[in-house]
């Protein structure tokens, strides 16, 4: 019989990737996404099937993280063999500008769903995975950082994240859920939020490549991150839940950049060379070299030079906590569940800048034509 | 001029003997509850100190009423002790039990932060956090491990403490109290349960003690010393975490024993396990190390648990002849 599985957070980037991927293995997915004004929905439309369709395997349902009645209804109607709870507040500078909704959502949300299983009558058939987060390291207590590591959480988001994982731990313990948390290093793609800091640089750079804009303004360059691909990561998701015992693992490469580390990359992708220059919030990357990209139909239209400062820094990027450096240690799941990260950090930084180079370019078209761009400010 | 403190759950056991060790020191002590006006404060006029605490109404889930309470009251310290207190209620009042733990001290830290207060603040951490320490001592570095609803969202509020300390400089502590016990304790508490009921069986009013598991092991103190350990966290010159503690664990069997024997009862003559009282997921042994509190607040706990006990009895006994 067909599996079926339920996706809180399915509109964003590992929702859309998980979605896909369940898919393709044969599942009837079912998503819950929030009820906006705007829609916001574009990386599961080409996943969309409409009501009228027949024999439909996905299916998105209205209902909140902070609405116990909505995840209530969903769960009877759905009967899920397997839920993935990935929505939440995700943002963690957001966090400290709105830390009850972040705990609202991500701590409470997490509580709700494990509440809504059990009350359902769901313990024993439902296996749940929790997305949790390399932030709990926060200020990390060793390196790398492995599934025995003390956590550290240095923000509202890293806290709210920590009571959804021990609460998730406690439902296993406590009534024999089948619940895993996966605690996800950073894992980008073409699809991360455009706040995020990677999507921010690779959108910033095809715009600034093809003159649309002068400059972008970062935070902290020298932080440290695990840089993974989500797409690798959604399928270590579903992994967990298919053992004989459930359990908590650490999902990352094993390796190691800086945020400048990423500028410098996703430059080159664009054969820019940059110079840094000055320290401290008076830093800057300068243009150094542009080089004539070969296959790169659009080096006709490079309109940088030289001598232009592409990168400035700005303070209000940094954060009142920081989390300097994470570096996970994915032994455990390579060893018992065979998972190994198969996107390098150099192929995720190729694929995000030459989708963002594609819209910087029908951006740039439309407005050589005359037509109104729509400008996203952060 | 005198110190004014704010004590939020002044009406439970710690905050109680809190404001009397607060107005024995001159303070001006305010307290609050959530609906002060409907609240007896039992505990307050056992203590003779009902008349001498100014009383607030205040739900710290609500932004609105912790903001207008610290505007009102200006506090120059703050002690945290409200919230659900049980880990047994937990399981079955999750939510109620983060949002009373977690949201309210949440809400404190916004509103501190919000008004630029210079205000020193104490918040209500808890040995459950560390959950099975494998026969270690938990001091002030040891991992948490929470095994109940209850014991996840005090994890979460230690964190978030020490965040606004770390983020917004905010002078905040957490006390990470063990087990205290006084004759203010309410009975849903098994050691106040096994004291009061010894004592109906000891009177012939009850003949029989239900419990769950007797071999669980804890760290037993004196609620009364331990609030002495709250004010003096506030009175250093840097916020830190501590560890609150005798150092010395017994087994609840040792202390179910102590009590009927305090009492001239073998314990093994009335008391039955009832399986329906054990905890979906508990704590076997928690083990402390309190060394951290006696270096550099200079606080040790005098009493250990068949001190409390025989304080407990001694109660109940005069409390049942009045």
């Amino acid at each position: 019989m067909m599996k079926k599985a339920l996706i809180t957070g399915v509109t964003g980037q590992d929702g859309a990737y998980l979605a896909e991927f369940l898919l393709n293995k044969g599942y009837e997915v079912h998503g819950i996404k929030r009820r906006t004004s705007l829609f916001n929905t574009d990386r599961i439309d080409h996943l969309y099937q409409g009501p009228h369709e027949k024999q439909r395997r996905f299916v998105l349902h209205h209902g909140d993280m902070t609405d116990s009645s909505s995840l209530l209804h969903i769960l009877r109607k759905v009967q899920p063999d397997e839920v993935y709870n990935l929505a939440a507040q995700s943002h963690v500078a957001v966090s400290f500008e709105e830390p009850e909704y972040t705990a609202n959502s991500d701590a409470l949300g997490a509580l709700r769903m494990l509440e809504a299983i059990r009350t359902i009558g769901l313990s024993e058939k439902t296996r749940y995975y929790q997305a949790s987060t390399s932030e709990l390291f926060g200020k990390v207590q060793e390196v790398p950082q492995n599934e025995k590591t003390p956590f550290y959480p240095r923000s509202p988001y890293a806290v709210a994240k920590l009571y959804a994982y021990w609460i998730t731990v406690n439902y296993r313990e406590a009534y024999g859920i089948y619940a895993c948390n996966g605690i996800l290093f950073n894992h980008e793609s073409p699809v991360r939020g455009e706040t995020f800091v990677t999507r921010k640089i690779t959108r910033a750079f095809s715009k600034i490549v093809l003159g649309l804009k002068k400059c972008v303004h970062l935070g902290n360059l020298d932080a440290k991150r695990d840089w993974g691909h989500a797409k690798d990561y959604v399928e270590m998701q579903w992994l967990m839940l298919q053992q004989e015992v459930p359990d908590d693992f650490v999902i990352a490469t094993g390796k190691q950049h800086s945020v400048r580390d990423f500028v410098d990359a996703a430059a080159a992708e664009l054969g820019i060379t940059l110079r840094w220059h000055g320290s401290g919030v008076e830093e800057q990357g300068i243009v150094d070299q542009v080089q004539m990209l070969e296959n790169k139909d659009f080096d006709a239209t490079v309109q940088v030079k030289p001598g232009d400062v592409i990168v400035r820094i700005d303070p209000r990027y940094f954060r009142p906590t920081e989390v300097e450096t994470l570096l996970g240690d994915p032994t455990k799941a390579k060893e018992e569940l065979g998972w190994e990260p198969q996107i390098s950090f150099e192929e995720l930084v190729a694929e995000m800048v030459a989708y963002d180079m594609e819209e910087a370019r029908r951006d740039a078209l439309c407005q050589d034509k005359g037509f109104r761009v729509n400008v996203y400010n952060e | 001029m005198s110190k004014t403190a704010l004590i939020l759950g002044v009406s439970g056991q710690d905050g109680s003997y809190l404001a009397r060790l607060l107005l024995e020191k001159g303070y001006c002590v305010v307290g609050s509850s959530r609906d002060a006006q409907m609240s007896s404060f039992a505990n307050l006029a056992k203590l003779g100190i009902k008349e001498h605490v100014q009383t607030e109404s205040v739900s710290s889930t609500d932004f609105r009423s912790v903001l207008q309470v610290l505007k009102k009251v200006k506090p120059d310290e703050i002690y945290n002790l409200a919230g659900q207190s049980s880990v047994g209620l937990s399981f079955s009042q999750p939510m109620e039990t983060y949002e009373s733990i977690s949201v309210g001290t949440l809400n404190l830290l916004e509103v501190i932060r919000m008004l630029e207060m210079p205000v020193r603040f104490y918040n209500a951490g808890s040995s459950e956090c560390f959950g099975n320490t494998d026969g270690e001592r938990a001091n002030e570095e040891t991992p948490f491990r929470p095994r109940s609803p209850y014991a996840v969202a005090k994890a979460a509020a230690f964190w978030q403490l020490a965040n606004y300390r770390e983020a917004y400089d905010i002078f905040s502590c957490s006390g990470l109290l063990f087990n205290h016990e006084s004759p203010l304790r309410p009975e849903r508490f098994v050691t106040q349960k096994i004291v009061r009921e010894a004592c109906q069986i000891k009177s012939g009013k009850q003949k029989k003690m239900s419990l769950g598991n007797i071999s669980v092991k804890r760290d037993w103190g004196w609620a009364p010393e331990y609030v002495e350990a709250m004010w003096l966290m506030l009175q250093q010159d840097k916020a830190d975490d501590f560890i609150i503690a005798t150092g010395h664990t017994s087994s609840l069997e040792d202390m179910v024993e102590t009590v009927f024997s305090l009492l001239d009862l073998n314990w093994h003559d009335y008391v039955e396990i009832n399986p329906a009282l054990l905890r979906p997921t508990d704590i076997k042994i928690s083990l402390a190390d309190p060394s951290k509190a006696e270096q550099e607040l200079g606080w040790k706990a005098r009493y250990k648990m068949k001190d409390v006990a025989a304080m407990m009895v001694e109660e109940c006994l005069e409390g049942m002849t009045k």
